[in-house]
Order: C-alpha cells, then sequence, then structure tokens
C-alpha cells in the first residue's frame, strides 16, 4: 500500500513517516498543497493523508478542488482542529476519514487500512482467494493452513496484486505500490520478488501478461 | 424589599406623617374654637336671662316679700345647659336639674367645678343684685368635640386609604416597563449575549438598555476572543504534542538508529512544547495582573546583553550591537525587557539567512530607549505586518511558536511603550520597540514610572 502524507510540520512527518514505513507501508511525505498535487500526477497511490494547515493553500480547499478533478483515492484527514462543524465540513468537503491529532500510530494505520479495504469494496480486512490468506494488519500470509514468510516488499507486491482483484497492473503501477520516491530502484527489482513471491506461493500464482504487465491469477493459487 | 413596596412605603409615610401633622393642628384649633364658643353660649345666655329679669322686677319682688323662699323653674334653655338665679344668697329661679349648692358659690365670670362626679363649667354674671349663673357639663362638651372631630377625620381617613391604593397601583404601572425589562432578561439564557431589543421599551429606560446593550456587546467580544484564544492555543499545544507521540511511538516499534532518531526527535518535540508552554505564560502574566517588579534595574545595555545571550548563546557574532555607550534605565522590570528584545532578536535571526548578520541599535531620547533591529530577511508584505502581531500566526509553516511578537506588543502597551514593524526599502525588516526609561532616581520614582500610562497608545496596524 502506497500512502501520500501531506502534512507541514517537519517534526510531526517525520514521525509519521517513520512510523507508517515501520509498519510496513510505502509512504512519501510533501509538504505542501503545490507539491501534493504534484505528487498524485506523478506516480500511483492508494490512499492520502492530508493536513488541513498548509503553508500555501487550506488543505480542505486543496481536497475540494482535487475531487471536483475527479480524484477518487480515500483520503484521511488528520488535524487538530477537533470542533464537530470541522469535522463536518472536513468529510463533506469530500474526506473519508477524520482523525484527530494527538493520534495513536495503530490507529492511524489500522483506519488506512480500512479505508482502502473500503476502496477495494470489501468488508473484512483479511483477504481470502482460495487456499491463500492475507490479513494486511499483521501482516502474516497463509497457504492452504500453513503460514508463509515474506518480506516486506513481497507482501506489498502481493497485497497490491490481490486489491486489483484480476485487474493486470503494469510493472510501473507495482513499483510505485513498493517504493517512495526517495527510494532508488534496481531495474530488476520488481522481477526479483515476483519470482520470489511465485517460489513461495507456486508457479502460477502471477500471471504475466506480455507487454501489459502482471495479474493475479483467479483460482489457481 | 421589592421596588415598589419600598416606593410605596417611602410616599406612604411620608404622605401620613405630613397628613396627620395637618391634622392634629386641625383638632387643635377645632377644640379651641368650640370651646370659646361654647363659653360664648354660656355668656350669652347669662346675660339673656339677666335682662329678662330685670326688665320685670315686680315677677320676683313682690313674691319675696310674702311668698318666702320659693324658687322659680325654668324651662330648659338648651341641652345640657343648667342656669340659675339668686338674690342676695338666695335662689329664686333656676333650670331643672341644677341643685342650689351647685351653682350659688361660684365666683364672678368663667370657672369649673366637680359637683357630684361631673365636671362643671360655669360662668356667673351679678347685674343689679340679680346674681344669674349659667353652666355646661364638660363631658358633653367632649363628647361634642368627638362628634365633630369623627365627622371631619372620616372623609380624611378615606381620602388617606384611597390614595395609598391610588399609589399602590399606579406605583406598580410606573414600574412595569422595567419589570417588563426583567422578564426580559430573566427568559434569557445565561450565554445569550445578543442585544436587549429596544423597540417595546419604555422611553426612559432606553439609556439602561443601551448601556446594558454595550456592555453585552463588549462582553460578547471579549468570551469569543478567548475562547478563538483557547482553541489556538489547544492547536498549538496539540502539535508538538502530537510530534512527540507519534515519535515515542516509532521508537517503541524499531530498534537501532531508527529508535534512537525517533526518540532525538521526540525531544524535540518536548522542547518546542515548553517553548510554546513558556510564551503562553508569559503572555498571559503580561496581559494580566501579575506584578513583575523584581526590584532588579534594567539598564539598557545589560538588557541588551542579556537578551543576545539568550537568543543565540553560541553565536553571538551573527548579532552586531551599536549602543554608542548610552547608559540609561528602563523604567519596566528586566526581565521583561529582556524577553522582549530577545523575542525580537529571535525572530530576526529566524528570517535572515544564516551567514548573514542582524544588527542591533540603541538610540536614546530623553524619556524614552528604542531598540532598533535590523534583518536581512524577505520581510514582510503589507497584510503580513497587519498579521504579525496577532497571537499564534506564523510567517509560512514558520517554526516560532506564533506568540513572540504578539508579548512583545503586550510588554509595549502594558508599560506604555511603543512597537512599530517597518518593511525597509532596501529590503529586510526594521523592528523598533521604545520603551520609557527612568527620569529622577532610582528610590523614588520606580514605582511611580512603571505604571503604564493610560494615554499610552499603540500604533495602528499595518506600520508603514
Amino acid at each position: 500500500m502506497r500512502v501520500l502524507l501531506i502534512e507541514d510540520d517537519e517534526l510531526i512527518a517525520h514521525g509519521i513517516l517513520a512510523g507508517l514505513r515501520a509498519h510496513g507501508l510505502t509512504v512519501d511525505g510533501v509538504r505542501t498543497a503545490a507539491h501534493a498535487e504534484a505528487a498524485l500526477s506523478a506516480a500511483h497511490c492508494d490512499v492520502v493523508i492530508l493536513d488541513l494547515g498548509l503553508p500555501d493553500e487550506d488543505g480542505m480547499r486543496l481536497l475540494q478542488r482535487l475531487r471536483a478533478k475527479g480524484m477518487t483515492l480515500p483520503v484521511l484527514i488528520l488535524t487538530a482542529r477537533d470542533a464537530v462543524q470541522d469535522r463536518v465540513a472536513g468529510l463533506r468537503a469530500g474526506a473519508d476519514d477524520y482523525l484527530l491529532k494527538p493520534f495513536d500510530l495503530d490507529e492511524l494505520v489500522a483506519r488506512l487500512q480500512a479505508l482502502l479495504r473500503r476502496a477495494a469494496g470489501r468488508s473484512v480486512d483479511v483477504i481470502t482467494h482460495g487456499p491463500l490468506r492475507l490479513d494486511p494488519a499483521s501482516g502474516e500470509v497463509s497457504l492452504h493452513g500453513r503460514a508463509v514468510a515474506l518480506s516486506r516488499r513481497e507482501l506489498a507486491l502481493l497485497a497490491a496484486l490481490l486489491h486489483a482483484g484480476g485487474r493486470i497492473l503494469s510493472p510501473d503501477q507495482l513499483k510505485d505500490s513498493l517504493y517512495d520516491f526517495s527510494e532508488e530502484i534496481e531495474s530488476n527489482a520488481l522481477n526479483v520478488h515476483i519470482h520470489h513471491l511465485r517460489r513461495k506461493l507456486g508457479a502460477d500464482v502471477i500471471e504475466t501478461v506480455r507487454g501489459v504487465g502482471y495479474r493475479f491469477s483467479a483460482g489457481k493459487a | 424589599m421589592t421596588l415598589r413596596l419600598r416606593l410605596l412605603l417611602m410616599i406612604g409615610i411620608s404622605m401620613i406623617l405630613m397628613w396627620g401633622a395637618v391634622a392634629l393642628w386641625m383638632l387643635h384649633g377645632l377644640d379651641k374654637e368650640m370651646q370659646r364658643t361654647l363659653d360664648q353660649r354660656l355668656a350669652m345666655s347669662a346675660h339673656m336671662v339677666a335682662g329678662l329679669m330685670s326688665q320685670n322686677p315686680a315677677a320676683w319682688d313682690g313674691r319675696t316679700g310674702k311668698a318666702g323662699p320659693s324658687t322659680l323653674s325654668m324651662p330648659v334653655a338648651a341641652k345640657g345647659l343648667a342656669c340659675q338665679v339668686s338674690m342676695r344668697g338666695e335662689v329664686i329661679a333656676r333650670t331643672p336639674g341644677a341643685t342650689p349648692e351647685s351653682l350659688a358659690t361660684a365666683a364672678l365670670g368663667f370657672s369649673e367645678r366637680e359637683l357630684r362626679g361631673e365636671h362643671w363649667r360655669s360662668y356667673t354674671l351679678e347685674t343689679n343684685g340679680l346674681r344669674v349663673t349659667t353652666a355646661d357639663r364638660l363631658t358633653e362638651r367632649d363628647t361634642l368635640l368627638r362628634n365633630v372631630t369623627v365627622a371631619a377625620a372620616t372623609p380624611f381617613v378615606a381620602a388617606l386609604v384611597g390614595s395609598l391604593l391610588v399609589l399602590w397601583f399606579g406605583v406598580g404601572s410606573g414600574l412595569l416597563p422595567l419589570e417588563r425589562l426583567r422578564q426580559v432578561l430573566a427568559s434569557r439564557t445565561p450565554d445569550a449575549l445578543t442585544p436587549i431589543p429596544d423597540k417595546p421599551m419604555s422611553r426612559d429606560l432606553l439609556p439602561l438598555v443601551n448601556t446594558l446593550n454595550h456592555l453585552l456587546g463588549r462582553m460578547s467580544e471579549t468570551i469569543s476572543r478567548e475562547r478563538r484564544f483557547t482553541s489556538d492555543a489547544a492547536h498549538e499545544l496539540r502539535t508538538p504534542l502530537t510530534a512527540i507521540k507519534t515519535h515515542l511511538q516509532v521508537a517503541r516499534i524499531t530498534q537501532g538508529t531508527d529508535a534512537e532518531v525517533a526518540m532525538d526527535y521526540a525531544e524535540e518535540g518536548v522542547a518546542r512544547l515548553q517553548h510554546t508552554l513558556s510564551q503562553l505564560l508569559t503572555l498571559s502574566q503580561v496581559e494580566g495582573a501579575f506584578s513583575w517588579e523584581d526590584g532588579s534595574v534594567a539598564d539598557a545595555n545589560e538588557v541588551a546583553r542579556l537578551a543576545m545571550r539568550d537568543a543565540v548563546p553560541h553565536a553571538l557574532e551573527r548579532i552586531t550591537l551599536d549602543s554608542d555607550g548610552i547608559r540609561a534605565e528602563l523604567a519596566l522590570p528586566q526581565a521583561l525587557a529582556v524577553t522582549a528584545l530577545r523575542n525580537l532578536l529571535d525572530n530576526a535571526l529566524r528570517h535572515s539567512p544564516s551567514a548573514n548578520s542582524v544588527r542591533l541599535e540603541i538610540r536614546r531620547s530623553p524619556e524614552t530607549i528604542s531598540f532598533h533591529v535590523f534583518d536581512r530577511g524577505p520581510g514582510l508584505s503589507d497584510d503580513e505586518l497587519a498579521l504579525a502581531t496577532q497571537r499564534f500566526w506564523r510567517r509560512g509553516s514558520g517554526r516560532g511558536s506564533g506568540l513572540g511578537l504578539s508579548i512583545v506588543a503586550a510588554i509595549a502597551e502594558r508599560f506604555g511603550g511603543l512597537f512599530e514593524l517597518l518593511q525597509r526599502s532596501d529590503g529586510g525588516l526594521e523592528v523598533r520597540l521604545t520603551l520609557p526609561c527612568m527620569v529622577g532616581s532610582v528610590g523614588e520614582d520606580f514605582k511611580h514610572v512603571l505604571v503604564p500610562s493610560k494615554g499610552s497608545k499603540m500604533p495602528t496596524w499595518p506600520a508603514k
């Protein structure tokens, strides 16, 4: 899962970035509304965390503008404004969830996962596909009831493919789910991770669609 | 006690006292007049009897000679009036009921006596050997007087009771607008600060209603300002608190360098929280009634030295001090002067490129000392100049508490100083803090000068 964090306070942003990465999420952080728009158009992301007090534009207005442009990504507002009318205004402006500062890191992660899950149209957190079972919150994967140990990247790759259902994901989209802007990506890194996943879960779990990308192979796992 | 009852008692009691005194005065006059009239009646009756007797002496002269002592009975002249005629000690005529011993020995003129348990007033007249005495009972006189008094007092008392009743209702209806205002006020919720409608109010109450509305307006302004401040303050404290909490949680779930870095960040958050809290405390103390008189004398140069040391303890060379050797003592507590100047230097340093220095100039006029801080930062736009002293305002996402300049403005206002922000034409900002300085000796004038002058005015923002 790739998260875009829009937060102007450096100290808080550092904390959230470190905390979410420690929870196995891929996170990019931007400090202004302008950078946020640039980041959203540059790369795929799954969920946005938005602070309202941005230096160049009010976060609420940014959200309204993005929604008006047709952005459908789930957005979680993270703010110190706790008045009911602020929360109502935030949700009306197009936010999907609202979390007050100071917050609990675990809660933030759980809410992000819930947003993603709802965006994918599921109501339970655990993704089951045939004998394959993935719990995004704990990062546990099991095949035929036996636990399979996956690395952070492998887990993110599997989650991205499962979230997409049977859709084909391009290599770039998959890379966006695995790496944030600050990371150097080796050219064959994605292939390596796919190879490892196939080895651990079975060769036909990921189908290669030549010239287009990869997709989760329905019913074969 | 209600206003109505108090008014009624005041007016009622004074009315009763006044009219009572008038009544007593009248009764006294009436009594005297009646006694005089009744006395006149006695005397006239006596004269009339004497006149009648002397016109026909034969009627009683002859009879005395032959028949010996026998009395002539007279008809009753008037109710309660007795009459007796005697000649040489012998009673020759009397009204029934008048006893011989009763009236005969009376001296001439008016006199009062008690006979058989009754008080009499008599008048005796002697003419041509005839002695005529008329008398009446004092009890009858009293009865007469009482009847007259009752007849006169009944309408008087009725009028008094009537006017008290009219007064009760009159006062009540007179106070009706006040009562209506009371009901309007009583029906309001405690937090209702909207103006009282002046439409149905009596014209006499309009000044009161206007004053109340003015007061309500000021109160609602103060309350909304305080509410905004509280919410801003809560927001400001939440931000560093969030940073601390987040980094502590990161430190718990990570190991090694990551955990150490997180702890460092958490400490930075604590320092920021501490800074914001102490700035808030300073602001509330400067604006409140807190006494700052610590007894220490604030020498301008010492203030500058301490403020520079506090602002950049490790890079004093970033500040150039130009004081021309001025020696003057400021008329405000040293701690506050240092706080104000340090905030200005902090601000200037924060917005200046680190290679450039900040210049601090101290200038003196006869009554004031002014500190001028010049920085090489980006300066402020007109809009930003207007906002700069607002609490929690920061330029962009600045790192300060947003209270520094508010504190300086509050200190200047409290001690009759002047605080100005000026955009320099060659870039950067000039900040001027003018503070009153001590005149005369330290000892006596100290307290006097410390009191903020009432007439002191803050400049209107934005300062151009």
